[in-house]
């Protein structure tokens, strides 16, 4: 886990483009809202290693998400079972159903639907917000928080020491 | 495009997958045990065990080996076990989130088995342990407990309705006695009337000159009128009080002549008398035994209703919390969320091995529009018996189940049935051969069950603790068959139930000729002595009552020479013979005149 974190930091602070660790966030927000075992996210997991986005924050907001995700739970399955009743939509999915790929993606459940919804949704201002704050963060925030002496405390830590390591060896991007 | 793409990563997800594939095909076994016995612990609150799981890919079929769940009200003894199942289940179907099983097959199925280890109870039942004796009618089951008191002890005691009222109706006369004697006291006597009818005469021979006379004879007759009024009053009085005591009387006579019949009811029914002739003695023998079998469908319905009532699909139904649900659309061949097409269970009871099949089971059957059937067969119940059970059942999007079955049942050797064990009697039946056949149907949780059951060969063995009792045992064991009608209707929860038999006029004529002697004399007795009761308070009374006759008729009397009296218009008499003497001497003073005149 501190690897992890440390993986994160060293891209927060390294030359890495912004829009790869926004994107690992957004899409680990999409993949952290579903059930772990759909076909979505094994499609947004090939995604993830095929595309070059930060794997380390992508693990990260998964993690962070899953947790968020049980306190959505009961707004998720709301979103499904209203798109999957909603009377104008029944010929459509009348006519998806007849698909195995669709009920494959158990996009007839309501939370499948509803997590992918709200997935995809709100990872778009999600994306745009990350980006916002990694390149604050980058210009001002750093410079800011290296002042503090509880920073030169932690840089002292173990937790430190893990992140120049990894530093050092070189992250993955 | 390398900027974008990491070919390296192409590889990493098939590497991935690969291990998740891997991981699947080695610890699925492992995986689904854990599943079963969990989700089976979160449902039951005990402990569930599964020996061994082994499933096969091609066709996907899921064997379980050595199944155990605890019953959570008796943790020495699992609910239900089965030593192996198998299921071929539908890959795709599953995946598409319903469960198809082609073939399932239960062996070695077991309900109430002793465990070898004490299974863990996790969660505390609030469902009581069901007593087969809980809700059984007790007025059925009369204890006949006759120990008949002498007749004596009876007759002298004081909570005779006899005896109460005969007291009753002897305080009343004295009270009521006392109450027209002190009226009786306040009446004008012989004297007080033969004075004023002296007076009377003295007035209408008072001799009439005046008119201030007719004003002082008229003063006199007024006052005289006065004291008439005051005594009438008293007469009148008198009258009411008479009958009022004539109305309580009368009634406390009628409740005391009707106390010797409502007395030997009492004594009918405090002593069980009334039982023999009424009691309902097929429900007696055998209705703990039908309770006791009703109770079991009551208990698989208990255990059904909840997965019944959860199984609603429903679009408009608000979301659930937690997990969601799977919405299924139009479909050219719709298939329901859980279908066995096919199962086989053998299930082992302690009365035998049953072979069940199943076609079709499923709790959503508007979606193919088939019934659920079952069949239940068997050759070995209790040694020989054979049984044969079909059953057809559906629930419709409404949650109403609609079930018809019919059974048939011959040649069951019974041995050791135990009937009845009270404190009046216990009843065993030894042996005997069962055979019969019934209907039942379901319709929600309302139940309308008949069925026909005949014993034939039957001994039975009894201690009875009174002569009644006693009686009663030897007149069953002198039957040698029995036909039964069982009928159960209403609740499932609370069904009603009815047992009657052909027999059971037979019975009771038995059983009324064995008692009757002692009863005819016993019942002869007391109602002798009741009515010697009666007889006694009702003699009392009668002397009473001529005393009573003699007050009346004086008061009657009294009140007739008052109204003489008060009708004897004396003044106007005197009043009419003045003015007409007056009147004749003017006519005589004018004619004198007159004659005078014409002369």
């Amino acid at each position: 886990m501190l690897s992890l974190f440390a993986k994160l930091f060293h891209a927060l602070n390294s030359e890495s483009s912004t829009r790869q660790i926004s994107l690992a966030i957004a899409l680990g927000f999409i993949v952290g809202l579903s059930p772990l075992l759909t076909l979505h996210n094994i499609a947004f997991l090939f995604i993830v290693l095929f595309l070059r986005v930060n794997i380390g924050g992508f693990i990260l907001a998964w993690g962070f998400f899953k947790g968020v995700s049980y306190l959505l739970s009961s707004l998720i399955i709301m979103v499904g079972e209203s798109i999957l009743t909603a009377e104008p939509l029944q010929p459509l999915f009348d006519h998806l159903y007849q698909f195995s790929l669709f009920k494959l993606a158990h996009l007839h459940h309501t939370y499948t639907l509803g997590a992918l919804v709200v997935g995809c949704l709100f990872a778009i201002p999600l994306y745009f917000l990350c980006n916002f704050f990694i390149e604050k963060y980058r210009i001002h925030i750093k410079a800011f928080f290296d002042k503090f002496r509880i920073v030169k405390a932690l840089k002292a830590s173990k937790f430190y020491s893990v992140y120049s390591q990894i530093s050092g060896q070189g992250a993955l991007s | 495009m390398s900027r974008f793409i990491r070919w390296q990563g192409l590889v990493s997800f098939f590497v991935i997958i690969a291990l998740i594939m891997t991981f699947v095909y080695f610890f699925a076994d492992a995986l689904v045990k854990k599943g079963i016995e969990k989700s089976g612990e979160w449902y039951l609150g005990a402990e569930v065990n599964v020996t061994d799981v082994e499933i096969k890919y091609a066709p996907l079929t899921l064997n379980i080996e050595g199944f155990q769940a605890t019953d959570p009200e008796k943790s020495t003894h699992n609910l239900v076990s089965f030593s192996q199942a198998s299921a071929g289940i539908d890959v795709w179907q599953y995946l598409f989130g319903k469960i198809y099983i082609s073939e399932l097959n239960i062996s070695g199925l077991r309900i109430d088995q002793p465990r070898l280890t004490t299974g863990e109870v996790y969660t505390s039942s609030s469902k009581g342990v069901e007593d087969g004796s809980e809700g059984a009618d007790e007025s059925a089951l009369p204890e006949l407990d006759m120990s008949l008191p002498t007749v004596d002890d009876l007759l002298n005691n004081s909570d005779l309705l006899t005896i109460k009222h005969g007291k009753a109706l002897v305080q009343s006369y004295q009270t009521e006695k006392k109450k027209l004697n002190d009226i009786y006291e306040t009446l004008p006597d012989k004297d007080s009337l033969a004075s004023y009818n002296e007076k009377i005469k003295v007035l209408s021979k008072t001799k009439i000159k005046t008119l201030a006379d007719i004003a002082k004879l008229n003063e006199a007759f007024k006052a005289l009128k006065k004291q008439f009024k005051a005594d009438q009053a008293i007469v009148k009085h008198a009258k009411q009080q008479v009958t009022a005591s004539k109305t309580l009387l009368s009634k406390q006579t009628k409740a005391l002549k009707d106390a010797p019949n409502a007395d030997w009811k009492n004594i009918e029914s405090k002593y069980q008398l009334d039982t023999v002739d009424g009691a309902d003695f097929a429900h007696l023998l055998f209705g703990e035994q039908a309770r006791e079998y009703f109770d079991y469908a009551d208990t698989v319905y208990q255990t059904i209703a909840p997965l019944v009532n959860s199984s609603k699909v429903d679009k408009g139904a608000k979301p659930s919390i937690g997990e969601g649900r799977f919405i299924h659309f139009y479909d050219e061949t719709p298939l329901p969320d859980v279908l066995i097409e096919q199962a086989h269970f053998s299930l082992i009871l302690p009365q035998g091995e049953f072979a069940i099949s199943g076609k079709e089971l499923t709790h959503q059957h508007w979606v193919r529009g088939n019934n659920s059937v079952v069949e239940v067969t068997s050759d070995n119940v209790q040694g020989t018996g054979e049984l044969s059970l079909a059953l057809e059942f559906s629930l419709d999007q409404n949650h109403v189940l609609k079930s018809d079955g019919k059974w048939q049942l011959a040649d069951v050797d019974l041995k050791s049935v135990p009937l009845q064990e009270s404190s009046a009697f216990n009843l065993t039946l030894d042996s005997g051969l069962l055979s019969g056949n019934g209907t039942f149907s379901f319709l929600d949780d309302q139940i309308n069950s008949e069925n026909k059951l005949n014993l034939n060969n039957t001994q039975y063995t009894g201690t009875g603790t009174s002569h009644l009792s006693t009686l009663f045992i030897d007149t069953v064991q002198s039957l040698k068959t029995l036909a039964l009608t069982i009928t159960a209707k209403g609740k499932i929860t609370d069904p009603r139930l009815s047992v009657s038999s052909p027999l059971d006029k037979e019975l009771k004529k038995s059983m009324m000729k064995q008692v009757s002697n002692k009863l005819t004399g016993f019942k002869s007795d007391v109602v002798t002595g009741l009515n010697t009761k009666l007889t006694e308070s009702l003699g009392f009374s009668r002397e009473e009552e001529q005393s009573f006759v003699d007050v009346e008729s004086l008061i009657n009397d009294t009140d007739k020479a008052l109204d003489n009296l008060m009708n004897s218009d004396v003044v106007k008499a005197k009043k009419k013979a003045f003015e007409d003497k007056q009147k004749k001497k003017l006519e005589d003073k004018v004619k004198k005149k007159l004659g005078d005149l014409f002369g």
